[in-house]
């Protein structure tokens, strides 16, 4: 409009009147440079550089890694939440989730917990070559499998398989050094005795404190041993906990450990409210899932082209990031679970299999997005990255 | 990859549109965005069987194929109405003051002085006049604006003219009598953050007229769809988007645009930039030079907005099962709005403060999947405390305030508690994390009459640099997403010539 015509309008010498007054009392907001990023890193840094400090071994397989901030800055992290370690390894830059399992108390480190897997790129790289010393870049801690007072009740029963057991660590060393009012339930699943990570610091724990209740699983014990055997079931965990009401769960660890015990807790007549599942990566054995065709084998290749990039060929059984990765294409990935979307790409043409349980927007799919962390090629495929 | 006409920085509503409008035009544009999915405020995120709306609650300007709004009309022209399922709201908002008040009203002016007068029979006049004003008020407002008239004048647009300036407060004083009939009539001031006695009669106007004329509405797949849907016009139109790559610095040189400098160092040059991002950050951490003498002007004559606190709930049941039966419900504590907007200032969450509780499932039941239901549960908080935080007792904090805002929803719908399954809960620093805007701004500039844009003017300072979204110009989403139409019309006129 005219400004001619806003100066007729009634009132308007007392907005100029204020507008002068604001001129020249009112905020400057150049002295603020960088301030909203300062505030940003405090809490949600995108990148943070890390340095390994010590290196423990837990087990045989097991290894802990303690992580210090090359700038003595650690931001705060919920129990339960992760970092996304990103590494080069032979020429293939990736990156791997890792909960932390120290306690969220102190941040002058994290640790982070890694068990050998067999083929692993990465953890056999985390046990074999890295050292005190040796630098890395991570996220900031992500993820939304903590605690939440709101929702949450006290008593919480925790079930863990293998390294599924760190989020839980983190958990109950908080419990135990803030003397939080909660009381743990902790059904550790292990396939021998050997494999127990933190064993000795949680029987130390739950033998000190009365709210945290340790119970190790063991589908092949020893002799000797006289706790409880094979899988946590519906029976273990009645067993031990009675009356279900007025607890929430939480569950980490592999797939095979859900396969056995979601259904065990569904016998519990637990309602999904108070049931939690962290994410443990991506499936191992795609093709075995529902809706795999069948016409599409595990070793089969199919062309992968990145719209202005180069092309490749990638197994079927392979998620999609990970061919892109081995290809030098890189992709931001923080979960790797098909939860968070970090590694979301447009598929421009082609079909991939996507398992249930990746958390993908509707209009996501209606526009083609996929997350590349869970997309297994079904047939050639073009992305646009 | 190549040379661009325009970059386009930050892929909110905004910098949708103008890319979108751009590409459309045959323009070579380059949309940056330094998250992986677009659209700023207009998005979702997901959690276990819940797919949660983050900012849009009641969409304006669209109306029906038959009486097409303002915006329909532009979404139209984007080619994304045909992509999209948008769904009209029956009800207006319902307004409940535990133990005092709780009135629905529907989105139709005979429907809401009817309503109205029911409960306030001893003012039925003044309910006409209100509705009377506001409605005609607007409707010059349209002729004198949106429909450009060359000549406009006191003669013609007598209600504007008195009006314009004019604060709400006065007006409903002028009017009313009963306190109680003033607040009923205007809780959107506690969804713009700016009480009555500050914000303009005008932006109420806007308000009830375009949802009366127009109604409310929303999308299936929620305002994701639509910035998914954008995104897809201007990949399909020949334009770029690059997510996770944010801009670090625009290059300028005596006086003019010369490109964008990207986080990963890479020059892209170019002769034009709509910024997105807010107009602090535009001026004062992407410029390669001092601001200029007129923009340090502005921002000083403006404030930053507020931002908010919200809870996002996924129930495990319909919405009736757990009380639910309108979208829209303001739940408040006082009919006394300046002491309600004392409480913007504040972290603490109690018996005062005014928040809305939407529920699109209770319009539309398939909005969250069978069996199932989503609230947002809003309320305006200024940024600037939640900074003094320590970081370490952040979480402690948002867990406090959040159960203090579920309490506070409890004395109107006492059964959700028991029903969430998902709860996530947002704080002006998440905004200030997601948005990169200061003191966590939802609003852009504070919408204050001395910030509008008969006091600010659009056209650019530095030569191609350009602005669309909440900071230039009015909050929401359709003032948002015509922004960008309009910065990227203004911008084309330059670069045809």
């Amino acid at each position: 409009m005219k400004e001619d015509i806003i100066k007729q309008l009634d009132g308007y010498d007392e907005i100029v009147k204020e507008i002068e007054i604001s001129r020249k009392y009112g905020t400057d907001y150049s002295l603020e440079k960088g301030s909203v990023e300062k505030y940003i890193n405090l809490l949600h840094p995108k990148a943070m550089s890390l340095k390994v400090q010590d290196v423990f071994e837990e087990t045989l397989s097991t290894k802990t890694f303690r992580l210090v901030a090359t700038d003595n800055y650690l931001p705060p992290f919920q129990a339960g939440q992760y970092i996304a370690l990103s590494l080069e390894i032979d020429g293939i830059r990736t990156s791997r989730p890792y909960s932390i399992s120290s306690q969220p108390n102190q941040t002058g480190y994290y640790d982070i917990t890694l068990r050998r897997v067999e083929n692993g790129l990465v953890s056999n790289y985390m046990l074999d070559r890295v050292r005190a010393g040796d630098l890395f870049e991570s996220s900031g801690p992500e993820g939304n499998f903590h605690f939440n007072p709101i929702v949450h009740d006290n008593t919480i029963v925790c079930l863990a398989g293998g390294s599924g057991i760190t989020p839980f660590m983190s958990m109950i060393r908080e419990i135990v050094e803030c003397g939080l009012n909660r009381t743990v339930y902790l059904f550790y699943g292990n396939r021998s005795f050997d494999d127990i990570i933190f064993h000795d610091e949680l029987t130390r724990i739950s033998e000190r404190y009365d709210a945290i209740h340790y119970i190790p699983v063991i589908e092949n014990p020893p002799e000797s041993y006289t706790g409880k055997c094979g899988y946590i079931s519906a029976e273990v965990i009645r067993e031990v906990i009675g009356d279900v009401t007025g607890k929430s769960f939480f569950i980490c660890g592999p797939q095979a450990m859900y396969d056995f015990c979601l259904p065990e807790v569904e016998k519990l007549g637990i309602p999904r409210r108070k049931m939690r599942k962290e994410m443990y990566g991506a499936p191992n054995n795609i093709w075995e899932f529902q809706g795999w065709p069948k016409t599409v084998k595990k070793d089969d290749t199919f062309r992968v082209t990145v719209r202005g990039d180069k092309s490749f060929d990638a197994i079927a059984s392979e998620p999609l990031l990970v061919s892109l990765e081995k290809n030098g294409v890189m992709v931001p990935s923080l979960c790797r679970s098909g939860e968070c979307s970090m590694c979301r790409v447009k598929l421009i043409s082609g079909t991939v299999f996507q398992p249930p349980g990746a958390l993908v927007r509707k209009s996501d799919r209606q526009f083609g997005y996929i997350h590349s962390c869970v997309s297994y090629p079904l047939e050639d495929l073009e992305v646009l990255i | 990859m190549g040379s661009y006409d325009v970059v386009v920085i930050g892929a909110g509503n905004g910098g949708l549109t103008a890319a979108a409008t751009l590409a459309r035009k045959g323009a070579k544009v380059l949309l940056l965005e330094r998250h992986n999915v677009p659209g700023g405020c207009a998005t979702s995120f997901c959690r276990g069987r819940f797919e949660f709306e983050v900012a849009l609650h009641q969409l304006s300007g669209m109306g029906s194929p038959e009486k097409p709004g303002p915006l329909r009309g532009q979404m139209d022209r984007l080619g994304v109405t045909e992509k999209l399922e948008f769904i009209e709201m029956s009800d207006l908002y319902r307004v409940v003051i535990p133990g005092v008040v709780d009135i629905t009203l529907r989105p139709d002016w005979a429907a809401i002085v009817d309503e109205l007068q029911k409960h306030f029979p001893d003012e039925k006049e003044a309910i006409v006049q209100f509705y009377d004003l506001v409605r005609n008020l607007f409707t010059e407002v349209i002729g004198a604006f949106y429909l450009g008239d060359p000549e406009v004048s006191r003669e013609k647009y007598p209600l504007y003219f008195k009006y314009a300036l004019r604060n709400l407060q006065e007006v409903l004083d002028s009017i009313f009598t009963d306190p109680l009939l003033k607040f009923v009539v205007s809780p959107y001031w506690s969804y713009i953050g700016v009480p009555p006695r500050l914000m303009t009669v005008v932006d109420l106007a806007a308000i009830l007229y375009s949802y009366c004329e127009f109604k409310p509405g929303h999308l299936l797949g929620g305002s994701q769809a639509l910035s998914n849907a954008l995104a897809d016009e201007i990949l399909s139109n020949g334009g770029e988007i690059r997510f996770n790559c944010a801009a670090k610095k625009i290059m300028v040189d005596k006086g003019a645009v010369m490109g964008v400098v990207t986080e990963d160092n890479e020059e892209i040059p170019a002769k034009f930039v709509i910024s997105n991002a807010s107009k602090i950050s535009t001026y004062v951490d992407l410029l390669d030079e001092p601001m200029p003498e007129d923009v340090r002007m502005e921002l000083r004559q403006s404030a930053v907005s507020i931002s908010a606190f919200t809870l996002y709930m996924g129930l495990d049941c319909e919405p009736e099962e757990a009380g639910i039966n309108e979208s829209t419900t303001f739940i408040c504590g006082t009919t006394d709005s300046d002491k309600a907007a004392q409480r913007l200032h504040t972290i603490e969450i109690g018996d005062l403060d005014a928040m809305l509780f939407t529920c699109y499932d209770a319009m539309t039941p398939e909005f969250s999947g069978a069996g199932t239901s989503q609230v947002a549960l809003v309320t305006l908080k200024y940024g600037e405390p939640w900074l003094k935080i320590p970081p370490r007792h952040y979480a402690r904090e948002k867990y406090r305030i959040g159960e203090a805002m579920l309490k506070r929803a409890e004395t109107v719908f006492p059964k959700i508690r028991n029903h969430i399954e998902e709860i996530e809960v947002a704080t002006p620093l998440t905004h200030l994390r997601y948005l990169g805007h200061p003191y966590g701004a939802v609003y852009g500039f504070e919408q204050l009459v001395r910030s509008s844009n008969l006091f600010v003017s659009p056209r650019p300072s530095i030569r191609g640099l350009y602005s669309a979204g909440a900071w230039a110009g009015y909050p929401g989403f359709q003032p948002t997403l015509e922004s960008g139409v309009a910065a990227a019309r203004l911008l084309l006129k330059e670069l045809n010539r």
